[in-house]
């Protein structure tokens, strides 16, 4: 029996192995594709010939993007929103999903539904940007921090964890006479942390990622971000499709044609936007040590 | 910040403080309650427009009243509604897959926990969240690159191996198209959805596996009794969500990947609207779109939500 | 594990919460518990360095970019935008006029942000002004951006309209533009525009200003004079790779179902690509599809038909140019459905690659470049293959007409074409953004638009313009980097990115007697022909180019210029509905019928086709669209 286990075991590594090696080369491909694409000649690259390895590498895709105007300003700006937003994401998101698992406040049910149903709302964006305008959130930093510092989801997602955690924790402390503050910060963030982590990874993600409010709120350019600016290269295409067909097919539209930026620079800007998210996650793994906490938490 | 305020709080605890513990909770809350307020539900008041002809630029004041018009017209002739059934025929099979499919990202989980080696397993959650972040108009142009007919890889080997005698569009084929979105979308977002399930993992108490392995129960057996119940809050949660969803599949990957012959199947309502430039200028029939899109999510979510408290005895939200 | 023992464990776990209080969750007695509070301690620690590393950083961050944006305004010409959402803002500037930054709200750009490189400098220089481009489509899709806009009931400084339809009908109505007759604006700013177009703003009071005011101006203004107005080529054009068609012998093709069995020939002559890829003699794109498949309109566009009268937007009527004729796009034998039978068929022959229905417009450029195709309408298209090396070797892509072609060609229209130049009522500084207009329409102003400024890409020899070594480098659209004194930058880059042109650039700059196109400059024509140019040449009997060959040969179907007094009418609401939804089904079984397995199920598939359209509204908008087409008849005879 125990050698009928231990080749059970094995076989069960093997496959499991065998899995996330095929899968992580599956998602890894892709990736690596427009990596190749972006060093290889760019005649070559454009006629599809780089499939697997790189053809007469050069850098000047790169040395062309990172020479763009405004890119450094556009990498602030995003580094910016990115880091302040997830802060203010994370802490509020938390403390609300916190106070939500308390019973005792008043119309407790009524507002936690007040904040989830606001996932499924969706006026259009006209009134959307009316209202941002009357906030005098148009030009203005804030406007990318301020509407994601409550996220009903991660509400949602953060109450959800606190009520796994037993309650007589918190009783216990409640009756030393510690208040809600303190057995928040004390008790409760140091135990939520692998959520919190999971929180900051999708907030800094989504925040970096970002682009409709850039685009329909900015116009100063001092505030774009970087996504904004590929999101530009990448709907070149299909904005130039978009003027075409509007014009009834008056294909005559030579300029647009031939003003299209090349795709290996379009690449090259999504390659430069996805790298820094790479080191975001490796950055917060740290906190999915299996078992960590609540072992730490019994005496 | 955190400094600033614990005397504070503390002090009000111990003096016993004037507000109830149920008003300071809201109290506390309130703040953020504000924010909701002024972003979400502020810009509600342009559901309105959906019972004018509304013309941006122009006063509400200055518009026809045409009362529910733009919901009629939804069903306005039989043609049509063989449309929207159709439409909505592909949206609830897409969403359906996609429920059913949700349970990848836990057992993608599951099984990654269960890898010893660190660095591996660092590895591969790292890598596996890659394709969430390229966006799908070069997920498109890389699964045009694979699969085209001339030069796609795909159709070279195929031919090699004589699996065919001559070159098939494959990204032209209607035959399985609802699955062939489901797997493009979990090939998407199987590792980044994974993340969740893998805090959660991490907050089960290591005990528990500790003590069962005392008592010799196997892999498959600590699973199924600690690491899966350990997830069933996280899981329900999102499928709850998830269902609330379910009308609402957004378009960017059907975009990119429709044409004429798969057209039939992936035409989902939200990609359906923007094809037929309903979203055009016309931002009263989008308005009545959307607004209904919302009622409904809403009734989906309370009706799940309901009958999460009859089958499991616990109420969501 | 057993049921029982699940239990045990269970309650041990909590057990250990229970007996203990607060305090002495801290308090550790095993060796266990020390090692886990260790683990705990370094997480937390870590946890705080973290954040208060990100904290710091995000302090440098913010101290960084507002001192950036500090420094920025004074720094002058690089990136002084300082626009704020009520548009101009004022910074300190060394010329006369103080420096604005004018925000310019085009629906034809692709481009969006600040213009730089060469133009950005003239206009800099000359004006004092700064450009800083909103491009509706790039930024979420035209309409809704100019929804947001409209709302806001500010539309910028600079406002560029895709057409004279809608959008510009309600802006007018809703104030949202300027008059530029109020307070003799422009007499006092606009006198270029009433030297060089005056019909234009004629036309502009006439249809959209009730006969008073004048709220914009049309783009393409024309000599008064009959004629085509295209340069070289028409929209429209069946080119062939003239080398393969010199080889067979120049068969002779009457109709247009007779390019197959030549384009077969053609592609048995060269089976492969330069890549070793298989060619075809048509690859095709859907993602510019509007009302129906833009390459199969395209044959009704060599036969003198086009989808829109020149006055009405588009819809299901192809019109003719010249003759007092339409067609339904269903019409059983219309040119539209003519040419879904003829791609049919062609793909019957393989002569269809396989990936048209997938691939997108970039894709067939890059075949095109590779070499891949035999056949193509567009001219510009065939740029991409005709590089000076294939040129030199005779081999490129040339007219190749039919008997029967009868090419759709637009004349010259003083009253100027659907496109608008307009300004923003929100503006501050409406005389200077007229000022710049009027500039735009003046022969300098256009010449530079289109050429360059005088001395980098052209110069004059003897009154007459000729490239200059730089401009026969950079010239049209090339990546050429531009000396520093005029910009920097690449001449691609620095290019006019408002994408509008004034005047017609085959109309005659009165400065120097020649058009403003250098392509049609005597001294451009009189360069030494390419190989192909002179095996094109020779056996088109001389002509010079397609529009001459065509021209002579009264193959040309040209549109005259309109005056029709009023604004186009407005579809309503719910046949716009109807039109976008029948639209969607035409496109979608015109592919399909395309790549139908037999003519049975080609047949089946023109019928259903039929009936869903049919079934969807299609009779309703075609006769609206048929009803607007009459009027305009109706305007053409006057």
């Amino acid at each position: 029996m125990h050698t009928q286990r231990r080749l059970g075991d094995w076989l069960f590594h093997i496959c499991n192995y065998g899995f996330f090696t095929l899968f992580t080369l599956l998602c890894l491909f892709p990736f690596y594709y427009l990596f190749i694409n972006t060093i290889s000649s760019n005649d070559l690259s454009a006629r599809g010939l780089v499939t697997l390895y790189p053809k007469m590498i050069h850098f000047d895709n790169y040395i062309q993007v990172l020479q763009l105007k405004g890119l450094a300003q556009a990498a602030l700006v995003s580094g910016g929103r990115t880091i302040i937003g997830t802060l203010l994401t994370v802490a509020a998101s938390a403390f609300l999903g916190y106070l939500f698992t308390k019973h005792k406040m008043w119309a407790r049910s009524f507002w936690y539904r007040f904040v989830i149903i606001t996932m499924y709302f969706n006026a259009g964006i006209i009134p959307w940007y009316i209202i941002m305008m009357k906030l005098n959130m148009t030009n203005n930093f804030w406007a990318y921090i301020l509407p994601a510092v409550v996220s009903p989801f991660y509400v949602i997602l953060v109450k959800t964890f606190v009520e796994s955690i037993p309650d007589v924790l918190e009783e216990s402390a409640e009756m030393d006479g510690a208040g809600y503050i303190v057995i928040f910060s004390k008790i409760i963030m140091p135990l939520i942390t692998p959520i919190a982590a999971t929180i900051a990874i999708f907030s800094a993600v989504s925040q970096w990622n970002s682009f409709i409010d850039t685009v329909f709120l900015m116009t100063n350019s001092k505030l774009f971000t970087l996504q904004f600016v590929l999101y530009k290269y990448l709907n070149e295409s299909t904005s130039l499709a978009a003027i075409i067909r509007n014009s009834q097919g008056a294909v005559g539209n030579i300029d647009l044609t031939n003003k299209q930026t090349a795709t290996s620079i379009r690449t090259t800007v999504s390659m430069i936007v996805i790298l820094p998210i790479l080191f975001v996650y490796p950055f917060f793994q740290r906190y999915f040590v299996k078992g960590i906490m609540i072992g730490a938490v019994k005496g | 910040m955190k400094a600033a305020i614990r005397p504070q709080s503390s002090m009000s605890r111990r003096s016993g403080s004037l507000i109830p513990d149920k008003f300071r909770l809201f109290l506390f809350a309130s703040p953020f309650l504000v924010l909701i307020l002024l972003f979400s539900y502020f810009p509600l008041y342009g559901w309105l427009y959906s019972f004018y002809n509304y013309r941006p630029g122009f006063p509400l004041s200055e518009t026809p009243f045409v009362g529910l018009q733009w919901f009629k017209a939804i069903f306005s002739n039989p043609t049509q509604t063989q449309e929207v059934m159709r439409v909505m025929r592909n949206t609830l099979a897409m969403s359906t897959l996609g429920i059913l499919t949700s349970v990848f990202p836990v057992i993608f989980a599951i099984m990654l926990t269960e890898i010893r080696t660190t660095w591996y397993k660092k590895t591969v959650q790292v890598l596996t969240t890659l394709p969430n972040f390229i966006s799908w108009v070069l997920v498109y142009s890389i699964a045009f690159m694979m699969f085209s007919v001339d030069s796609g890889v795909v159709n070279k080997w195929m031919i090699a191996l004589g699996f065919q005698e001559m070159g098939i569009n494959y990204l032209a084929q209607d035959d399985h198209t609802w699955l062939a979105m489901t797997l493009w979308g979990l090939w998407k977002g199987l590792g980044w959805g994974a993340i969740m399930y893998i805090a959660a993992i991490s907050s089960i108490d290591q005990e528990q596996y500790d003590a069962a392995k005392v008592d010799g129960a196997g892999r498959f057996r600590m699973i199924w009794h600690i690491t899966v119940p350990g997830l069933m809050p996280t899981y329900f949660v999102l499928l709850l969500l998830s269902i609330a969803n379910f009308i609402n599949n957004g378009m960017e990957q059907f975009f990119v990947f429709q044409n004429a012959i798969n057209k039939d199947h992936i035409e989902v309502l939200d990609l359906y609207v923007y094809n037929t430039g309903m979203l055009g200028f016309n931002f009263s029939f989008a308005t009545a779109i959307s607004m209904l899109k919302s009622i409904i999510s809403i009734v989906l979510l309370f009706f799940a939500n309901q009958l999460s408290k009859i089958v499991r005895g616990e109420s969501i939200i | 594990m057993k049921q029982g023992e699940t239990a045990v464990a269970v309650l041990w776990w909590r057990g250990a919460f229970q007996s203990e209080k607060y305090k002495p969750i801290y308090r550790c007695k095993t060796y266990k518990c020390l090692y886990f509070k260790k683990r705990e301690a370094t997480a937390l620690k870590s946890l705080r360095k973290t954040f208060s590393l990100l904290l710091a950083t995000t302090m440098l961050i913010v101290s960084t970019a507002a001192c950036t944006s500090g420094t920025n305004n004074g720094a002058g010409s690089t990136a002084s935008t300082a626009p704020s959402a009520g548009g101009a803002t004022e910074t300190a500037g060394s010329s006369e006029q103080e420096e604005i930054t004018l925000d310019v709200f085009s629906m034809l750009s692709n481009f969006s942000g600040e213009q730089t490189g060469w133009f950005a400098k003239v206009i800099k220089d000359k004006f004092n002004i700064n450009l800083n481009i909103i491009a509706s489509n790039l930024e979420g899709g035209g309409d809704v951006k100019f929804a947001t806009m409209m709302a806001a009931g500010n539309l910028g400084d600079l406002v560029i309209f895709g057409d004279d339809g809608q959008k510009y009908l309600d802006s007018i109505k809703a104030g949202m533009l300027v008059d530029w007759t109020k307070d003799g604006l422009l007499d006092s700013k606009g006198q270029n525009i009433l030297k060089y177009a005056p019909k234009a703003i004629e036309k502009n009071k006439a249809n959209f200003g009730g006969g008073s005011s004048v709220y914009g101006i049309g783009f393409d203004v024309g000599d008064d004079k009959p004629g085509p107005s295209e340069a070289k080529d028409l929209t429209y054009n069946p080119n062939l790779r003239w080398d393969l068609y010199e080889k067979l012998g120049r068969p002779e093709i009457n109709t247009m179902e007779d390019y197959l069995p030549v384009l077969k020939q053609m592609q048995e002559l060269e089976p492969t690509s330069e890549s070793g890829r298989p060619t075809y003699a048509f690859s095709m794109w859907a993602d510019w599809d509007g009302n129906m498949m833009v390459l199969t309109k395209a044959w009704a566009g060599i036969h003198g038909f086009d989808e829109g009268d020149g006055f009405n937007p588009g819809g299901f009527s192809l019109v003719s140019a010249d003759k007092d004729e339409y067609q339904g796009v269903l019409d059983e034998d219309g040119y539209y459905m003519r040419g879904l039978k003829l791609y049919f068929d062609a793909n019957q022959m393989g002569l269809v690659d396989p990936d048209s229905m997938t691939q997108k417009f970039e894709d067939v450029v890059n075949k095109m470049k590779d070499g891949q195709l035999l056949f193509t309408f567009f001219p510009w298209l065939d740029d991409t293959y005709n590089t000076a090396e294939h040129m030199a070797e005779g081999k490129g892509f040339a007219l190749v007409p039919f008997k029967e072609e009868r090419t759709f060609s637009y004349g010259y229209d003083p009253y100027g074409g659907n496109r608008v130049w307009a300004i923003g009522s929100k503006t501050k500084h409406p005389d200077r953004v007229l000022e710049l207009i009027d500039w735009l329409y003046s022969p300098e102003g256009n010449m530079i638009s289109s050429n360059g400024p005088e001395g980098l890409g052209w110069e004059l020899k003897d009154g007459k313009p000729v490239l200059t070594a730089f401009g026969e480098q950079a010239l049209p659209a090339n990546d050429t980097a531009v000396p520093e004194e005029f910009g920097g930058g690449t001449w691609k880059d620095g290019m006019s990115q408002l994408n509008n042109s004034t005047f017609k650039t085959t109309n005659i700059n009165p400065d120097n007697g020649e058009p403003y196109d250098y392509n049609l400059w005597k001294s451009t024509l009189e360069k030494s022909p390419t190989k192909l140019d002179q095996d094109w040449r020779a056996a088109m009997g001389g002509a010079l180019t397609a529009k001459e060959y065509l021209e002579k040969n009264n193959q040309l179907a040209i549109m005259r210029p309109l005056f029709t007094g009023t604004p186009p009418s407005v579809i309503s609401d719910e046949l716009e509905q109807k039109r976008g939804q029948v639209a969607q089904v035409i496109k979608q079984f015109s592919w399909k019928m395309i790549f139908a397995k037999n003519e049975a199920e080609f047949n089946k598939l023109r019928q259903e086709m039929l009936d869903k359209a049919k079934g969807l509204g299609y009779d309703e908008v075609l006769a609206w669209n048929v009803e607007q087409n009459k009027k305009v008849f109706g305007y053409r005879k006057q």
